[in-house]
């Protein structure tokens, strides 16, 4: 993708964009009618379990997609904002006995501060530099969480409230949740903010040469991403009703963004796609215990080597035609 | 050909939900017939079998086997089999609460798993809405007697149990300054910061130095340095036998020569390998009792090497001994109904196991941990003191 395909424009170009639209619109409908159905299918206690998983595993990638498939900034710490959600949801609901509900705004104002502190100083740093720091944050967020007494140091916090008490309405609520933010995420990939993006992405001199601020801009990306990372912990915590730092290793962050790229880096349905494999594929292999991993690691360089692209890669509006 | 696609995904969705909803397992279909009086009755078990303490999990695994053998070889428990159902909680709270779901789901009447703490907490609530009890093996960490939950048994020694028989021996040695080192996990912070406590009251050894290590790296120099800054001459670690080993030798390399004890999870003969040559030689552990330190377990432990070609090893009794516990709960019960073994283990009293005959506390842990004082010869861990 160039910057020089903006020069064809056309009512063929406008007509593929409305198909091309209309097409994915099907797409999300069929994908949430799939995911409201399943439980009409196996409501057991582990089936739900595992998708109310995979529900939040896509909030998080599609949060990290505005990150690093919109804006092209590799942040291999995304969990950092994961855990910031999930303790501050935590921490005010246990200590100060607040309804998990009432902790969201709480849960944005810090992820927000979140991302502007982790943000502010490393944006200015571009490719595998800023991917070291935010490696070495991520880290930072877990440790803080394991030396401090109001997180509850390794132990962590239990005994969170939970949403609500019915595994199968949270679900519900999950899937709702869910979408609503693959939406939103989908919406601003194709804003104003959204074309800057991936003008940054693709050429950030040329960015910043055409009048976009670009560290603004990227600033705004990652606040995007810390606000959906977050948000996606408190489903978390509400979930576990336990959260310690063990739940944000490296690993995780690793994981998430193999989803991303699986899925197709800025592609939304893709990013969908992906993170339901990745969270779905360990459970599906736990029988074959031991094996379990390797088989996951076997079958992920199988998809990259047949589908380098992404199992659903993004397509630009732009040149469709 | 895109709208018919995505018209064909719909209506198969739709119609294989109304197929599968009749099923039993979906929202529409009846409430699972699991638990029943019939077939075997079923004991699940969380345990690591991948992640950073996998190494831990066929210990347990195999000996829960053993019992569950030996018992179903028996006749079983009120004309009923045995079976074993474990799946991996990977030491980490989200695939732990997916097994305890699974487990739940394939209809157990016992759980009789758990040996990461961390991983074991989330998992209560699990098996207490389905009404599971559980007696767990190894986790101990203070925040699951905390809660209180009526389903919940420990029958490992609590790190208060753990960090007194580690205060009587340091008293008993003479010690003077005592270095206590953790790596920051919740079961080592635990004993460590109890430890602590118990060495502050006025009188004998002092703490001179509470450190924390990272796990998993490989060299502690900075620690070390630190701790003999303080110069103690009684060094308590409390965390596993990767860091124990090297923490070990690095201490005796820069030349200290005072005691040195490990916590219960250093407990292996990986320790005295690793902290290489004979730089093991002489250093103390608190453990509860192993088969190697068990009188009269010599046929236990010949019966277990037979069956599995290698030794039993770390809570290998404890695992053994949650399945006999569990059994004998459901014969007194005379049912698997989970409110009636749980007042079935309520009273169990004087049912005899490794670590003597069982009588719970009101708190549902093990009125006294057992714990005894080890030491390294010859590369092995050897009985030191029964603290009697």
């Amino acid at each position: 993708m160039t910057s020089t395909r903006s020069g064809t424009r056309g009512p063929v170009t406008a007509l593929g964009r409305a198909t091309s639209r209309l097409l994915e619109g099907k797409w999300a409908l069929a994908g949430l009618a799939v995911a409201l159905l399943a439980p009409f299918v196996i409501a057991t206690p582990y089936a739900i379990f595992v998708m109310t998983s995979a529900a939040i595993f896509v909030m998080l990638a599609s949060g990290l997609n505005i990150v690093v498939g919109f804006c092209g900034l590799l942040d291999l710490g995304y969990v950092a904002f994961f855990a910031v959600g999930a303790y501050t949801s935590g921490v005010l609901s246990t200590r100060f006995g607040l309804p998990l509900l009432a902790t969201v705004p709480a849960v944005i104002v810090v992820t927000v501060i979140a991302g502007v502190v982790i943000g502010a100083p490393t944006l200015r740093l571009r490719s595998d530099y800023l991917a070291i720091v935010t490696l070495g944050f991520g880290e930072i967020i877990r440790i803080t969480a394991n030396n401090l007494d109001v997180t509850g140091g390794p132990a962590g916090i239990y005994g969170i409230p939970g949403l609500t008490g019915d595994p199968v309405v949270f679900y519900y609520l999950t899937v709702g949740i869910v979408s609503i933010a693959v939406i939103g995420a989908s919406r601003l990939g194709r804003s104003r903010l959204g074309r800057a993006w991936r003008f940054v992405r693709e050429d950030e001199d040329a960015a910043e040469a055409m009048g976009v601020h670009t560290y603004k801009i990227k600033l705004a990306a990652y606040i995007a991403g810390a606000v959906w990372g977050g948000l996606a912990g408190v489903l978390f915590a509400a979930q576990l009703s336990a959260i310690s730092p063990g739940s944000f290793t490296f690993l995780r962050s690793a994981l998430v963004l193999m989803a991303v790229v699986l899925g197709g880096l800025g592609s939304t349905p893709g990013v969908v796609v992906g993170a339901i494999v990745i969270s779905l594929l360990p459970e599906v292999l736990r029988d074959f215990a031991d094996y379990q991993y390797f088989a996951f690691g076997v079958l992920l360089i199988v998809f990259m080597l047949v589908r380098p692209q992404g199992l659903w890669p993004h397509r630009s509006r732009e040149a469709s035609s | 050909m895109g709208k018919s696609r995505v018209a064909a995904v719909w209506s198969l969705a739709v119609s294989v939900g109304m197929l599968t909803a009749g099923c039993g397992q979906g929202l529409l279909g009846g409430g699972s017939d699991a638990g029943g009086d019939k077939g075997p009755i079923t004991l699940g078990m969380l345990i690591p079998q991948s992640g950073s303490e996998a190494a831990v999990g066929p210990y347990m695994k195999n000996a829960a086997q053993l019992a569950v053998d030996e018992i179903n070889g028996k006749g079983g428990v009120l004309g009923r089999k045995l079976e074993l159902k474990v799946a991996d909680d990977a030491c980490d709270a989200q695939t732990a609460v997916a097994g305890a779901n699974k487990l739940v789901t394939e209809g157990i009447d016992v759980s009789v798993g758990g040996y990461c703490s961390g991983a074991t907490l989330p998992t209560l609530p699990v098996f207490g809405k389905a009404n599971i009890p559980m007696i767990i093996p190894a986790a101990n960490s203070q925040e699951l007697v905390d809660q209180h939950l009526k389903h919940v048994f420990l029958i490992n020694g609590t790190g208060t149990q753990q960090a007194t028989a580690a205060m009587a021996w340091i008293t008993k040695q003479g010690a003077t300054s005592v270095a206590l080192v953790h790596d920051n996990t919740s079961y080592s912070k635990d004993i460590a910061v109890r430890t602590q406590k118990l060495l502050d009251e006025p009188g004998g050894a002092e703490t001179v130095i509470l450190e924390a290590v990272t796990p998993k790296e490989s060299d502690y120099s900075a620690n070390i340095h630190n701790i003999l800054a303080k110069k103690p001459d009684f060094v308590y670690w409390t965390g596993y036998f990767q860091e124990g080993g090297l923490i070990t030798r690095q201490l005796r390399q820069a030349g200290y020569t005072g005691s040195i004890m490990v916590g219960d999870g250093s407990v292996s003969e990986k320790l005295a390998q690793i902290a290489g040559g004979d730089a093991a030689e002489g250093v103390y552990a608190t453990m509860t009792q192993t088969p190697d330190t068990l009188q009269g377990a010599e046929g236990w432990i010949a019966g277990y090497k037979k069956k599995f070609g290698a030794g039993p090893g770390p809570y290998s009794n404890q695992a053994y001994d949650a399945v006999r516990l569990a059994a004998e709960a459901v014969k007194q019960a005379g049912s698997t109904d989970g409110a009636k073994v749980i007042s079935a283990l309520e009273g169990i009293s004087g049912f005899q196991m490794f670590s003597g005959p069982l009588k719970f506390t009101s708190d549902h842990t093990l009125a006294t941990g057992g714990f005894q004082i080890l030491v390294v010869r010859s590369g092995k861990f050897t009985l030191q003191d029964a603290l009697k």
